[in-house]
């Protein structure tokens, strides 16, 4: 495309004119190697980025499954399905496979290993080898795990709280443990790899400072997972000790301590949610710029608040344990703390607002997953300050309340994160559109199921009835039962794209190299790039930051393409006629880098 | 070439590997000192010469360990500023660990009855 071909950028100073569509990579890192063979030895971050994608897809299902039992045994209200020992390890194997195996390494393990690389302009991680050990680290966790579940389960919870899990269990927790503990592996090498990578391998002209946030989000990520993860696999060895060998370390009876033990798991296990929740974070931002044409509003605060986020987040962890006999001042403060930490998703939350702000906003798919995750996260952030409240966390401490609090941030956010992600740079992983309609329609029916399923939660955890109980009061049927109905709708809305994604590959209208005519490194080479990322006799240099979608270019200082792209101005993305034509426009927001 | 995936140094900065090298000699050394200190919580737990301090001499003793294994094993000594200050901050935030561990368990009131 000529400059003068495009009228926007006719007779505007200072604009760029888009560059030419690269040629196609040959091969591309698809096609460099198709057997089996090729992808289990491949050391190409893309390429383990995708076994992972196809790993915890799988993991998802069994997950989905789990809960789907779950949900089913609750219409009735005295445990019409299962039997209570059945129901206890569904929803164990729901929240160990949900949160270890598939929430934890979901956007980290899959975008970030695919993306970090290419939104930094350098060929690979540092350490390519360690990467694909990763993979095997979590695969050799997953069959602990799966065979913790084929051998009946686990019965303790996702949580594992002794003496239960040492004395009382009769099922599976050994292998589990071990499986868990293992996976924690694979988290700890994509962390140090993530974070070795952001340090060493920048492109020139990649400061820190025009850094992509979703590159600072996993960063901040990965100091969390290096920092947490050992903790946790010290307390895991611990609890098998003692199961193993009787030796008293955390069971009373035995001369243990089992608050010891939740200070140790959460720990852990609270940085960990922000482990699931950070990249999810990173995927916001990188949308919502390029879906309202507007610089990030507040970049340098976007990206201390993920900073942020990993430090105070380790200093919270007794909100959990406000009613298992720890001190008062200690719940005190702990209580104080954990309100500490709503500040900095606050000022997230507020910057994507004001990036909105007279954007010229489309509604594509990534967009609609997006708007979502801002609603949703909101709900389920401030509901978990009604949880830090010392007062009122007696109250609603283990009931249903905790549960629709954790799912809002988790699934409303988190996995309404990864599909946002998935979506955005699906045409970058397979150089194929998908169908636009039916990626609406799956986010609008995932949004409109998630409410229905959690919000009867709040009312009826609200009202005292605890969580992990088959059997409540029968007055309470019709909430389970609405919830119930939401869940089989938030299901249908998971199936959809478990069809059009794979059906893309085949029929999908061919994605240039840059469709949504966003401004990141990952944009300037073809779809699907090539096995270095970029030309070998050319590699990138970073004139400008991350988001320069006021002044119309992209990290290479490049015009940015004209949209509509591939699909016309009906596909998906196709940005003219929802809310006006988009492109290069001049916008008083503030210039990074 | 030879090995797509290593990355040369940017910026064609040369630098003398061997400048910094550990010498087997040096390893061993530091190897014996980390047994000697070894032996002696040992010696200071078994024969209970210190009484009710030993406790206190012993993870003295564990940090001075961790210390040297660090600063010399783990090439904390060739490391440069942002690899010592990485370091700094994992005992930073272990420190963390225990004082708000302590926050719990050195203010708790049990009330003793009987
Ligand atoms: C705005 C910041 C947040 C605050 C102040 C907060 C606060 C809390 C509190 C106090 C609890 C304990 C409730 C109880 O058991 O009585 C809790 C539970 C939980 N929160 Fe949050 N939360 C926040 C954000 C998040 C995020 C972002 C995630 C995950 C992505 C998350 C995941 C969880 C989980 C999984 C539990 C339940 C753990 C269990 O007992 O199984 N929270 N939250
Ligand atoms: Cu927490």
């Amino acid at each position: 495309m000529t400059p003068t071909a495009n009228p926007r950028v006719q007779g505007v100073p200072g604009l760029t004119p888009p560059p030419p569509e690269p040629p196609p990579a040959s091969p591309n890192y698809l096609e460099n190697g198709t057997s089996l063979w090729s992808w289990l030895s491949t050391v190409d971050h893309k390429r383990i980025g995708i076994l992972y994608l196809l790993t915890i897809s799988a993991v998802f299902v069994l997950g989905g499954v789990a809960a789907g039992l779950v949900r089913l045994n609750l219409v009735t209200y005295n445990s019409g399905i299962l039997s209570e020992d059945a129901y206890n390890r569904a929803f164990t194997a729901h929240g160990v496979l949900m949160l270890f195996f598939f929430l934890i390494p979901a956007v980290p393990a899959v975008l970030g290993n695919f993306l970090i690389p290419m939104m930094i302009g350098a060929k690979d991680l540092a350490f390519p080898k360690l990467n694909l050990a990763s993979w095997y680290v979590f695969l050799v966790g997953l069959v602990f795990g799966a065979w913790a579940i084929l051998n009946g389960g686990i019965d303790t919870g996702w949580t594992l709280y002794p003496p239960y899990s040492t004395r009382g269990s009769q099922s599976s927790v050994v292998p589990g443990v071990v499986g868990v503990f293992v996976s924690g592996f694979s988290s700890i090498m994509t962390g140090l790899n993530i974070l070795v990578t952001v340090h060493k391998m920048r492109a020139p002209g990649m400061t820190w400072g025009r850094l992509p946030l979703f590159v600072w989000s996993l960063y901040a990520t990965s100091l969390i997972q290096l920092l947490g993860t050992p903790v946790v696999a010290i307390t895991l060895i611990l609890l098998g000790v003692e199961r193993v060998t009787g030796e008293g370390i955390f069971d009373p009876a035995i001369g243990g301590d089992p608050v010891l033990f939740q200070h140790l798991f959460w720990f852990y296990s609270h940085p960990a949610v922000y482990i699931m929740i950070l990249p999810g974070f990173g995927v916001v931002s990188e949308v919502i710029t390029c879906f309202s044409r507007k610089n990030i509003f507040g970049y340098h605060a976007v990206a201390w608040s993920s900073m942020g986020i990993a430090v105070v987040g380790f200093l919270l962890w007794a909100h959990h344990m406000f009613v298992a006999g720890i001190s008062y001042y200690s719940a005190l403060l702990f209580s104080f703390l954990s309100m500490l930490v709503a500040v900095p998703s606050a000022i997230k939350v507020f910057n994507w607002t004001a990036t909105l702000y007279r954007g010229s906003i489309t509604f594509q798919a990534p967009m609609l997953f997006v708007i979502g995750f801002i609603i949703l996260f909101t709900v389920g952030g401030v509901t978990g300050l009604f949880l830090a409240t010392l007062g009122t966390d007696i109250h609603l401490h283990d009931t249903y309340f905790v549960v629709a609090h954790f799912h809002f941030v988790m699934v409303g956010g988190m996995v309404l994160g990864y599909m946002a992600g998935l979506h955005f740079w699906w045409p970058k992983m397979t150089g194929r559109m998908y169908s636009d309609w039916w990626s609406r329609v799956s986010a609008a029916i995932i949004i409109v199921g998630f409410f229905l399923t959690f919000v009867p939660q709040f009312y009826i955890g609200y009202h005292g009835i605890p969580r992990r109980y088959p059997n409540y009061p029968p007055e309470f049927q019709i909430y389970h039962v609405l919830s119930t109905a939401g869940a089989s709708i938030l299901g249908l809305g998971y199936l959809i794209p478990a069809l059009y994604l794979p059906l893309s590959l085949f029929y999908g209208e061919k994605a240039g190299a840059n469709p949504w005519s966003a401004t990141g490194l990952e944009w300037a080479s073809p779809s699907p790039p090539p096995v270095f990322n970029f030309d070998e006799e050319r590699m990138p240099v970073v004139v400008c930051g991350p988001y320069e979608y006021a002044l119309g270019i992209d990290q290479l200082g490049r015009g940015l393409p004209e949209p509509p792209g591939p699909g016309g101005a009906e596909g998906p993305a196709g940005r003219a006629g929802v809310t006006g034509p988009a492109g290069p426009m001049q916008k008083e927001t503030e210039v990074v880098g | 070439m030879a090995d797509p995936h290593s990355h040369p140094p940017a910026h064609g900065t040369s630098y003398d590997v061997t400048k910094d090298a550990d010498t087997p000699g040096g390893l061993f050394a530091v190897y014996l000192v980390v047994l000697l200190l070894f032996a002696t919580t040992f010696f200071v737990s078994s024969s209970g010469v210190l009484g009710r301090y030993a406790l206190f001499v012993q993870l003295a003793i564990a940090t001075v360990q961790a210390g040297v294994v660090a600063y010399y094993f783990m090439h904390l000594r060739q490391g440069d500023r942002v690899v010592t200050l990485t370091a700094l901050a994992s005992v930073f935030w272990t420190l963390i660990l225990f004082v708000l561990f302590m926050s719990d368990y050195m203010t708790r009131h049990r009330v003793v009855t009987g």
